[in-house]
C-alpha cells in the first residue's frame, strides 16, 4: 500500500524532525522499500546542507554596516573623477577591499536566489506532474463516458481514445475488454479488438482474446484474433481455434487461416 | 371537365386506402428509432417529425388471416401492418415481422436510426443528416446515399455502398464487410484521416492520400494504408476481409 502513496510531502518534515513517531516509522520504513522516495530524501538533505553552508558564509552585523558605509565612499569616491593610473598600490588596496565585499554579496544573492529558485522547480515539477496527472484522469473519464455512449460511432470515438495512453490503467483496459466481447455493436467490437491487440503482451487481455474467440461470430474479427494469438504462439487458443474448425457457420476462410496456423503453435 | 373531377375523386379513394396502410407514430423524445427486419428495408428522409410505416402489400388482404393476428418471435403486430413498434427508454424500436415483405419507412432527416437486417434482407437509406448505424447480418446488402454520417455500417456476404453528401466531422466513421465489397464515396475536398485495410482484397482510390513519411521513406505497407486527405479529418476507416474497397471523389 505504501509503495503506491510516495512520502515525498512528508520528507522536509522528517529531515527536520517534525513528524510524529508514527509518521517517522512509516516514512523510514517506505524508504527501505522505495528508491526514488529514498532519492528524493537524499536530494532534500543536500538542498538542507546547501542551505547550512550558506548560513555560514552570511556576513555579521558589523561588516554589512561596515559595506554599507564603504558604498557610500565608492558612491563619492564615483562623483570624483580619478584616472586609475593615478592611484597608488595603497589606494587600489582599499579600494579593493569593498569590491570584493560587493562581489561577495552579490555571490550570496545569486547563490540564494538559486537555492530559492531550485526548491521552486522542485515544487513546479511536482505541480506539472499532478497537472498531467489530471489531464490523464481528465482523458480517462472522457474515453470511459464516451465507450459508454449509446451511439457506436462514439464509443469507437471512446475506445479510439487509447492512443492516448502510453500506459492505460486497469480501468481502462477493463472497458475495452468488456466492448470487445459484449458490444452490441460488430464495427466497436472490431475496433476494441484492434486497439486491445497492442497490449497483448498483457495476461489480462490474453485471456480476454481467447474469450472472444469461443464467443464470438463475426468472421472480419475472429481472423484477427487468430492471427494476434497465433503471432504469438499462444497455446491455450489452440482448443477453441479446433472448436471453429468443427462448427459448421465457421466461414471458410476461417477455417482455412486455422488449418494453416496451428501447426506454426508449437 | 368530368374526366378531372373523376381523377380526383379516383386518386383521393387511392389515397384513403394508403392511409388506411400506413402506420405513424410520435416521435418525441426519441433519441435512436431502432429498425430490424429479415427482410428488405427502404428508410428515406421526409419532412414531418413521426415515424411513417408503409407495408409492402399495400391493399392485398390476407383473407385467411381475417381475425387473426400476426406473431413473430420478436413479438406480435401491434401496427395492423405487420409491425412490432415499441417505445424503450428513448429508443423507438420497429420491428417488421413478415419474413419477405419489404417495407418503407419515413423518418424526420436529422433522426439518429440503426438499421439491421437478418436474412436476406437489403438495407437502403437515403438522405440523412444524422447518425446513422447499418447491419446486414447474412446476405443483405447496405445502400447508403445522400448522408453526412457519422456512419457505422457493416456486413457479411453484401456489398456496402455509401455516398456522403458531406462528411460530419463530428464523430468516427468505420465500414467493414467481410466478403463484400465496399463502394465509398465522398466530396472531393473532404477533410478526413484514412484508414483502409483489407486481408484479401484490394484497394482503389483517386484520392491522394499523404501517408506519412518515416526518416524520408514512404510506407509501403500493401494491405494497410494510413494516411490524410485535404490535411486530415474525421477518421474514416474502411475495412474488408474478402472484399474489394473502392473509395471514389464525387
Amino acid at each position: 500500500m505504501m509503495k503506491k502513496n510516495h512520502i515525498t510531502e512528508l520528507i522536509p518534515e522528517y529531515l527536520d524532525g517534525l513528524l510524529s513517531q508514527s509518521q517517522k516509522e512509516e516514512v523510514r520504513l517506505h524508504l527501505k522499500e522505495c528508491e526514488s522516495c529514498l532519492k528524493e530524501l537524499e536530494e532534500y538533505k543536500t538542498i538542507f546542507n546547501a542551505f547550512e553552508e550558506e548560513k555560514e558564509v552570511i556576513p555579521s552585523e558589523h561588516i554589512k554596516t561596515n559595506f554599507f558605509e564603504q558604498i557610500e565612499i565608492e558612491k563619492q569616491k564615483e562623483s570624483k573623477v580619478v584616472p586609475l593610473i593615478n592611484r597608488t598600490s595603497n589606494q587600489k588596496k582599499i579600494w579593493l577591499l569593498p569590491i570584493m565585499k560587493i562581489a561577495a554579496s552579490i555571490l550570496l544573492l545569486i547563490g540564494g536566489y538559486a537555492l530559492g529558485n531550485y526548491q521552486q522547480e522542485q515544487k513546479g515539477n511536482h505541480k506539472i506532474a499532478q497537472l498531467q496527472e489530471k489531464t490523464q484522469k481528465i482523458k480517462q473519464t472522457a474515453m470511459l463516458s464516451l465507450i459508454g455512449n449509446k451511439s457506436a460511432s462514439k464509443r469507437i470515438q471512446g475506445v479510439n481514445y487509447i492512443d492516448e495512453f502510453s500506459n492505460p490503467d486497469e480501468a481502462i483496459v477493463a472497458a475495452l475488454v468488456d466492448r470487445m466481447l459484449y458490444d452490441e455493436n460488430t464495427n466497436v467490437r472490431l475496433t476494441a479488438v484492434e486497439a486491445l491487440s497492442n497490449f497483448i503482451t498483457s495476461e489480462e487481455v490474453k485471456n480476454a482474446f481467447i474469450k472472444a474467440l469461443k464467443i464470438e461470430k463475426a468472421p472480419a474479427i475472429q481472423i484477427i484474433i487468430i492471427q494476434v494469438l497465433v503471432k504469438i504462439q499462444e497455446k491455450k487458443a489452440i482448443i477453441p481455434m479446433k472448436k471453429l474448425l468443427e462448427q459448421n457457420e465457421t466461414q471458410p476462410f476461417i477455417k482455412e487461416q486455422i488449418k494453416s496456423s496451428i501447426i506454426n503453435i508449437v | 371537365m368530368k374526366k378531372i373531377i373523376l381523377f380526383i375523386v379516383f386518386a383521393t379513394i387511392v389515397n384513403l386506402t394508403a392511409i388506411a396502410q400506413d402506420y405513424h407514430q410520435s416521435l418525441e423524445g426519441i433519441e435512436w428509432v431502432k429498425i430490424e427486419s429479415k427482410s428488405s428495408i427502404i428508410v428515406k428522409a421526409y419532412d414531418k417529425n413521426e415515424l411513417l410505416i408503409k407495408a409492402g402489400n399495400r391493399g392485398e388482404i390476407n383473407e385467411k388471416a381475417k381475425g387473426l393476428r400476426l406473431v413473430g418471435e420478436d413479438g406480435t403486430d401491434n401496427t395492423n401492418i405487420g409491425f412490432y413498434v415499441i417505445k424503450e427508454g428513448n429508443n423507438l424500436i420497429v420491428r417488421n415481422l413478415k419474413k419477405n415483405e419489404h417495407a418503407i419507412i419515413y423518418l424526420p432527416a436529422s433522426q439518429n436510426i440503426s438499421v439491421k437486417t437478418t436474412w436476406h434482407g437489403d438495407i437502403n437509406i437515403f438522405n440523412f443528416t444524422s447518425e446513422i448505424e447499418a447491419t446486414a447480418e447474412l446476405n443483405g446488402s447496405v445502400a447508403i446515399k445522400d448522408v453526412t454520417g457519422p456512419i457505422t455500417a457493416n456486413s457479411l456476404n453484401g456489398e456496402v455502398q455509401v455516398s456522403f453528401s458531406k462528411v460530419s466531422q463530428k464523430s468516427p466513421i468505420t465500414i467493414y464487410s467481410t466478403n463484400g465489397e465496399l463502394e465509398i464515396s465522398l466530396p472531393k475536398n473532404t477533410p478526413a484521416d484514412l484508414s483502409l485495410y483489407s486481408t484479401n482484397g484490394d484497394i482503389y482510390t483517386n484520392f491522394d492520400i499523404s501517408t506519412p513519411s518515416k526518416k524520408g521513406m514512404r510506407s509501403v505497407s500493401s494491405k494497410k494504408i494510413k494516411g490524410t486527405i485535404n490535411k486530415g479529418g474525421v477518421n474514416i476507416k474502411l475495412n474488408t476481409t474478402n472484399g474489394n474497397i473502392y473509395l471514389r471523389k464525387r
